[in-house]
């Protein structure tokens, strides 16, 4: 027995170790591409990662980690019970351009302005999520596309308002004008991290409670293992099916209104979208096989890959979206060990044969 | 032709699912295989067939060492399968279906659907066999899916034909007209293989009988050389445990009562459900699978709505409650389907065993649970009903099907309802269990509970239950009670819609 | 009013839009029908869209381009095929993940070999041809409609009609249709399921780079970052919709490519263009809505 461990363990070591060599060859490659200085480019991506002078860069890691775990425990919950709710993009969006408007004309309330502000961001996120959820139990559409497709109109609209109605237009930008000091999230002192981590890190107490002590977590937990056991044993399928949905959007909401309160101050056309916080979210959420134990460090990993590449772009002129291709390569490789992803992969419509 | 296979043994990860299994079939003979769940029955039949090639030991045909890459080969060879589980596409017309594996193209890669159809009109001419060749395998009836498997054999012209649990989807009458058919392809000098765990079937039929157990081979005799004790001894192993059957009457007092319900099924009937069990009364469907119970059972729980009509448990209509209410009203149900409906294979026994209990106070604190008291419960099930497992906190996936079952039976009867459904509480699961399940639910009889037993088991319908109906075609046949015919009347209600597709002597050639 | 909507410009819009989403639909459509749930047709559409400005730049022509495109898509068939055939991936999983890829990939590439970010044209992206068929031009409607359109329209064209045969009488077609519907019973048949799905990734790959390249190197000759913008859904919605089944999956497209050329027109009346580049997605949900009621087949294991 203990050898069959042992050959196991070691070619799970071999495994590991050829999945990284793999990876750090396509990466050495993209660098190739790029025309870029070896040395030069992984210094800049180590130094602008977790250094910086007064560890800004760190700080700055910080802060996106704030919301890429944000993203990643919206996708976690959703998933855990089963739903393939890959529309975080469009929660995250209504929920930055919501908070944006009600913190521009909250600005006199102070600390109730900011708690609005961020109370209506997670309520549009929340109706955002829950408009997929209607589409898929009352009108049959599938939930992984139709909240995928919400994403689009998520994105016109606000990119309408922002470049119309609701335009500063003397900065130039389709975006919306700057947000009274008021109701920006405060710093901790001496940095320019906001309080933003400390909300997701309360989230994210409140999740693992909830998830690990309650009624809800066990049931959508049972949901997400099998959607017909279930029902069967009588689950109030469809409350946790809305109640998993709202929860997922506001979360998602909340991280749009902590982008947009906490680091922007303004929301501009495309400031969440482009930096992909959503899918990075979803494949952070992927990477630890859906533990929410892991979900903290591997919001700070992605986090830590995406501040990097931006620094190798100034330092080694290597294109940032080299993350991007990074974060894909390595869900890649960890696909594979994952198990099928319960019930969610009734969305697959592919029959698992055992 | 002559198969033969010898020395076969084939490992699953560290299981050894067949041990150095030897096994000789002749033409002209029919040689059963039999043996538990899991014996390794179906795994050395997928050997031959070409379909698992990770073994060691030889195939020899006719006295050749051959060797199969993929189903393909045996196919050529002349070998024929027919699955317990049907191979068959259901959106393709019953020509795709016999077609694939086998087909004629032209130079381009199309299939000459043309000729193929010719052929097989040819076949089923001679054979007298009326099917529609262009009609959708969805819509046929699981007795015509058999014979469309069978059609493909003969189409390929296979010689030696393997037939895997062919009996299970068959009424007792069409299970005869099938042996019919299994005799005249014996007349043609056929080799056939049939795999069973019906020691009846075996006596009816076979020339030759091989015993498995455990993936090691037993016996390999002539029927006549041995008789029935032999066999079932020989499969089990042991003495089977005999069911201690203490028929204590029923009360008079309705528990459920189902008044002209109609359910909607794929069936075209349109007749209304009518039925009631009593405190302490087992009643039972029988029935062929397919014939509209899956669609009773979810009416009766709630999953799918009826149109019409009345269910009354304990004299309160519940017909537009949903599933958590007729629960917490005091239905119970064991599914058939464990894996998918009756357990969450990913999570541990303790949140399987709680599912349903949840808003018991001793379980649950407002929205908070209480885990200690939880795998307490837990702990208790697991002794009770004797179930091989770690413990509360293990995953239900690293149990056995039988322990699986046991588990699900533990939660449902411990759920002190009134009634209880239960759907083919043994399919699939070893001897040992079955007795075991049996007598827990000849238990709760006596402590009172009304139980309704879907089962397209007969023998578990005949020695369990009170009364019985029989499903056919969406419709329920009047109740047949208790007594001296009971297994043959029950046998004459599961109507024959086989007669029509084969003649009645079967398969045969036209002379 | 009408006359604004129906100008000649309306019609040939039809197929200039529609061409992309069909390509890229048809090769959805094979490996839906194969099994293979691939939803990853975006990454694929961008990747082609790339490589065809890529190798019509470097290679000099159209030709070269249309070749490059292909082989992209393949590239990222083989990624797919990789990681959920070989290693057994969750198919949503690895879509993602490659439609990430494909995103990151084309934009990298464009920074790092054209050193530009946002918009790459160059007079040296060779343009694929057109055909005039002399026939048509005295037919106003037909001749506006088929006539002098990308030679990729008209292979469009022959592939639903070839696709309908294909998937109904060869035999490849056939296993591709019981690879995605049991595929026991097709390694009971004797063939290898994991093969056929590979075949159909291919296909999907190749039909896909060539939709990159309609997209790219058809009528605007450059790319532009993340240019698919989401037509690789649209094509994916249009595959459920339609079961798999290639001549509903025609009119399903042109139906879209009516309301997408309508609403280029409101655009022209003055509605913003981000309401009218909304369009197609609110069209899509309201079509699956529609599709649900009307209890169309489709999948049912697609719901959750």
């Amino acid at each position: 027995m203990s050898k069959i461990n042992k050959t196991k363990t070691a070619g799970i070591v071999i495994e590991t170790l050829a999945t990284f060599l793999s990876i750090s060859l396509i990466i050495f490659f993209l660098l190739y591409l790029a025309d870029a200085n070896f040395s030069e480019a992984i210094r800049g991506f180590i130094k602008s990662s977790i250094g910086g002078r007064k560890n800004a860069y760190l700080f700055t890691t910080f802060s996106k980690m704030a919301l890429i775990t944000g993203m990643a425990i919206a996708a976690l919950i959703a998933f855990r019970a089963g739903l393939f709710n890959i529309g975080g993009e469009g929660q995250l969006v209504v929920g930055g351009l919501v908070s944006a408007f009600v913190g521009l004309s909250v600005a006199d309330f102070g600390l109730y302005g900011i708690l609005l502000a961020l109370a209506s961001g997670m309520a549009a996120g929340a109706i955002w999520a829950l408009l997929s959820g209607f589409l898929t139990i009352y009108m049959g559409v599938p939930l992984l596309v139709g909240s995928l497709l919400l994403n689009y109109p998520a994105r016109y609209i606000s990119s309408y308002l922002v470049s119309h109605p609701f335009r500063d237009v003397n900065s130039g930008l389709p975006q919306t004008f700057l947000l009274p000091k008021s109701v920006w999230l405060p710093y901790f002192q001496g940095t320019r991290l906001d309080v933003g981590i400390i909300l997701i890190f309360l989230v994210y107490l409140f999740i693992l409670v909830i998830s690990q002590k309650t009624k809800y977590g066990y049931y959508s937990k049972c949901m997400g293992i099998s959607f017909s056991f279930a029902k069967i044993s009588g689950l109030p399928t469809k409350k946790i099916v809305f109640e998993t949905l709202a929860l997922s959007g506001a979360i998602a909401g909340l991280v749009g209104s902590i982008a947009v309160l906490g680091i922007h101050h303004r929301f501009t056309d495309g400031m969440l979208v482009q930096p992909l916080y959503a899918w990075t979210g979803i494949i952070a959420a992927l990477m630890v096989n859906l533990n929410l134990w892991g979900i903290p460090l591997a919001g700070f990993f992605f986090a830590a890959i995406s501040t990097g590449a931006a620094g190798m772009e100034r330092i080694a002129q290597v294109p940032k979206e080299i993350a991007t291709i990074i974060q894909a390569i390595i869900i890649l490789f960890v696909v594979g060990k994952l198990g099928s992803l319960g019930s969610a992969s009734i969305s697959s419509g592919e029959s698992d044969h055992d | 032709m002559h198969v033969s296979l010898r020395g076969i043994t084939v490992d699953f990860g560290n299981l050894r699912a067949v041990d150095k299994v030897s096994l000789e079939a002749n033409a002209g003979e029919i040689h059963a295989v039999v043996g538990e769940n899991g014996a390794g029955k179906s795994t050395i039949m997928s050997v031959l067939y070409g379909s698992n090639t990770d073994f060691s030991g030889d195939i020899l045909c006719n006295g050749k060492r051959v060797s199969w890459s993929s189903p393909r080969d045996a196919i050529k060879a002349g070998i024929g399968m027919v699955h317990q589980h049907f191979m068959l596409v259901g959106n393709l017309t019953v020509l795709e279906n016999i077609t694939l594996g086998n087909e004629l193209i032209n130079q381009f890669g199309f299939i000459k659907f043309n000729t193929i159809r010719a052929n097989i009109l040819n076949i089923i001419s001679r054979y007298k066999i009326h099917i529609d060749l262009d009609e959708l395998v969805d819509n046929l009836s699981v007795a015509q899916r058999q014979i469309v498997e069978i059609i493909k054999l003969l189409y390929r012209e296979s010689m030696v034909l393997i037939l895997d649990e062919p009996t299970a989807v068959l009424t007792p009458n069409e299970r005869e007209i099938f042996f019919h058919s299994l005799r005249n392809f014996k007349a043609e000098n056929k080799t056939i293989i049939l795999i069973t765990h019906k020691i009846d079937e075996v006596m009816d039929i076979a020339d030759h009988v091989t015993v498995l157990r455990n993936g090691k081979l037993i016996s390999s005799s002539h029927l006549n050389t041995t008789n029935k004790e032999k066999i079932s001894q020989e499969i089990v192993g042991r003495e089977i445990p005999r069911l201690n059957i203490k028929r204590g009457a029923y009360e008079n007092k309705k528990i459920l009562d189902v008044k002209d319900v109609i359910i909607k099924t794929n069936f075209n009937a349109k007749q209304a459900i009518n039925f009631c069990i009593k405190k302490g009364e087992i009643i039972g469907i029988a029935g062929v699978s397919g014939n509209g119970q899956t669609e009773l059972i979810e009416t009766l729980i709630g999953i799918r709505r009826a149109s019409d009509g009345e269910i009354n448990l304990l004299d309160r209509n519940i017909i537009n409650e949903n599933t958590q209410t007729r629960r917490m009203m005091g239905i119970s149900f064991v599914p058939q389907d464990r894996q998918r409906d009756g357990l969450a294979l990913g999570a541990s026994v303790w949140e399987n065993a709680c599912i349903t209990k949840v808003n018991n106070k001793k379980f649950s604190w407002g929205s908070f649970l209480r885990k200690e008291n939880m795998k307490a419960f837990s702990r208790s099930l697991i002794r009770e009903f004797n179930i091989k497992v770690n413990g509360p906190d293990a995953l239900v996936r690293t149990m056995s099907g039988g322990n699986m079952q046991k588990l699900v039976v533990a939660r449902e009867l411990s759920s002190q309802c009134p009634l209880i459904i239960i759907e083919n509480p043994t399919w699939g699961i070893d001897i040992g269990s079955i007795a075991f399940i049996h007598q827990k639910i000849m238990d709760i009889k006596s402590a009172g509970v009304a139980i309704l037993l879907v089962s397209n088991e007969l023998d578990e319908i005949t020695s369990l239950s009170d009364s019985a109906f029989v499903m056919y075609e969406g419709t329920l046949s009047k109740r047949i009670s208790k007594g001296e015919n009971f297994r043959e009347l029950i046998g004459q209600h599961m109507l024959s819609g086989f007669n029509t597709y084969y003649s009645p002597t079967g398969i045969s050639p036209d002379e | 009013m009408i006359e604004d909507f129906l100008d000649p410009e309306f019609f040939s819009s039809i197929a200039r839009l529609t061409t992309p989403i069909l390509l890229a639909a048809l090769g959805g459509l094979i490996c839906h029908r194969a099994g293979v749930f691939n939803i990853a047709l975006e990454g694929f559409i961008l990747l082609g869209a790339f490589m065809a400005v890529l190798g019509s730049y470097i290679g000099d022509s159209a030709f070269w381009g249309a070749l490059s495109a292909i082989l992209g898509g393949i590239f990222l068939a083989l990624v797919f095929s990789e990681f959920h055939l070989r290693r057994r991936g969750d198919p949503i999983v690895v879509s993602i993940a490659i439609n990430l890829l494909g995103l990151g990939l084309s934009t990298y590439l464009l920074r790092s070999i054209f050193d530009v970010s946002g918009v790459f044209s160059h007079p040296n992206i060779h343009k694929l041809p057109t055909i005039n068929w002399p026939f048509l031009d005295s037919l106003w409607l037909l001749d506006l409609i088929f006539n002098d359109q990308s030679i990729l329209f008209y292979l469009a064209i022959l592939s639903v009609i070839a696709f309908h045969y294909f998937l109904k009488y060869h035999k490849i077609g056939l296993w591709i249709r019981v690879a995605g519907e049991n595929q026991e019973a097709l390694r009971s048949s004797g063939s290898n399921p994991v093969q056929v799905k590979f075949l159909a990734l291919l296909i999907c790959g190749i039909f896909c780079g060539l939709a990159g390249a309609q997209l790219s190197i058809s009528n605007v000759g450059l790319f532009v970052e993340n240019m698919s913008a989401g037509r690789g859904w649209i094509a994916v919605v249009v595959v459920l919709l339609c079961a798999g089944r290639p001549i509903p999956l025609f009119f399903l497209i042109i139906l879209f490519g009516v309301v997408d050329s309508l609403s280029l027109r409101i655009q022209g009346l003055g509605l913003p263009q981000q309401i009218t580049e909304m369009m197609p997605y609110i069209v899509s949900i309201l079509v699956l809505v529609f599709a649900s009621f009307r209890r169309f087949r489709f999948s049912s294991k697609t719901h959750l």
